[in-house]
């Protein structure tokens, strides 16, 4: 009875054959895979089909719709200026598929695909691999400056490599950041979800006692609806921050 | 009937006054101690493990062509990781303060 707290995150095969082999692994369409489709069909049809152009009173799903928008389109206005708005389509899909992945982890018998590090950091790689692109595109090799602070030549050879391992350094704290949060509270409602049962079999005086661990369990999960979007927000901040480097080649001194 | 200008005039200024004030409620979540915590650590070990994956990488490539270097690179690249991880820590620090003084300033508006 007493359930590993852990076992939520298993990934597991939702239909027994492989979908198809792609260089000798079988493919499966696992609970991940179906989550990630159900989180991008439901937010995307929810995005369009609620707005409709022309109307003068928003509906109740308009306005959400318009305000998340809103949110991120300031968001990428003040880190990055006028022209990072070039990417608003990016890091809304970003931020909205985060958001998203994050508030349908918490529905109870679900399954959170940001707990999933390969998930997490497929999305890091794709901004870093974003950021470079940019900034080759826009600086040519100049955009190797990045790395080249302020200093004299013999600080040079210390500080460039330092430079470089902060660079790369980003894609693993964005992913592990993310996965980490989602991991850490996720486990812990499991556990004290334990609590309650085994208290509550418990019997006679004890079983009472299992009304502690259940309001705390309430105010954890009020706890992670915050954490879902705190991290849905802090990831796609830091994804403008990058960027918006890549764009203006800021240095940081 | 063409609407009235000056009460329209009224109902936009009315309008950006009460945009004004829920901008700065909804706006910037403000940063949590357990988060800011929790970030200077994520910052900390990656850069380490960058670090020392990278020196590892140069170990092997000059193991695999030229001669074995083990751990040479290894040991100064995570000596540099640590050294990135605190500029890292550095810089997150100095973002962090820059929102909480832009938060301050939403406050007394």
């Amino acid at each position: 009875m007493a359930s590993n707290p852990m076992e939520q995150f298993t990934v597991k095969p939702l239909i027994e054959a492989p979908l198809f082999e792609l260089g000798g692994h079988p493919i499966y369409f696992t609970n991940q895979a179906l989550l990630m489709v159900l989180v991008t069909v439901l937010s995307a049809s929810f995005l369009t089909l609620v707005v409709k152009p022309g109307r003068l009173v928003p509906t109740r799903g308009q306005s959400v719709a318009e305000l998340s928008y809103k949110f991120v389109g300031d968001m990428i206005h003040s880190t990055t200026g006028a022209d990072g708005m070039k990417f608003f389509p990016f890091i809304f899909t970003l931020f909205i598929f985060v958001l998203c992945s994050n508030f349908f982890g918490l529905i109870p018998g679900g399954f959170t695909v940001t707990s999933q590090i390969a998930v997490t950091f497929a999305l890091a790689a794709l901004v870093m691999l974003t950021v470079l692109g940019v900034g080759f595109a826009r600086h040519g090799i100049g955009f190797l400056k990045l790395f080249v602070p302020h200093a004299p030549w013999y600080l040079l050879i210390l500080l460039i490599p330092i430079e470089v391992i902060s660079f790369l350094t980003r894609p693993i704290s964005l992913s592990v950041r993310l996965f980490a949060n989602m991991l850490a509270g996720h486990t812990m409602l499991v556990v004290f979800a334990g609590f309650v049962v085994s208290l509550g079999a418990a019997g006679g005086l004890l079983s009472g006692l299992a009304v502690a661990p259940l309001l705390l369990m309430v105010g954890i999960f009020l706890l992670e609806l915050l954490v879902a979007f705190l991290q849905a927000y802090v990831f796609s901040v830091l994804t403008c921050i990058y960027l918006n480097e890549a764009l203006h080649l800021h240095d940081h001194h | 009937m063409a609407p009235d200008p000056d009460r329209l005039r009224d109902l936009g200024s009315r309008l950006d006054k009460l945009q004004a004030t829920q901008a700065a409620r909804y706006k910037k979540p403000p940063p949590s101690q357990l988060g800011i915590a929790g970030r200077f650590a994520t910052e900390l070990v990656a850069a380490l493990i960058v670090g020392g994956g990278l020196g590892w990488g140069i170990d092997w490539l000059f193991g695999r062509f030229l001669f074995n270097t083990f751990p040479v690179f290894m040991l100064v690249f995570v000596v540099l990781g640590a050294a990135a991880g605190i500029l890292n820590v550095m810089r997150a620090a100095k973002e962090i303060n820059a929102e909480i003084a832009r938060a301050r300033s939403d406050e007394e508006k």
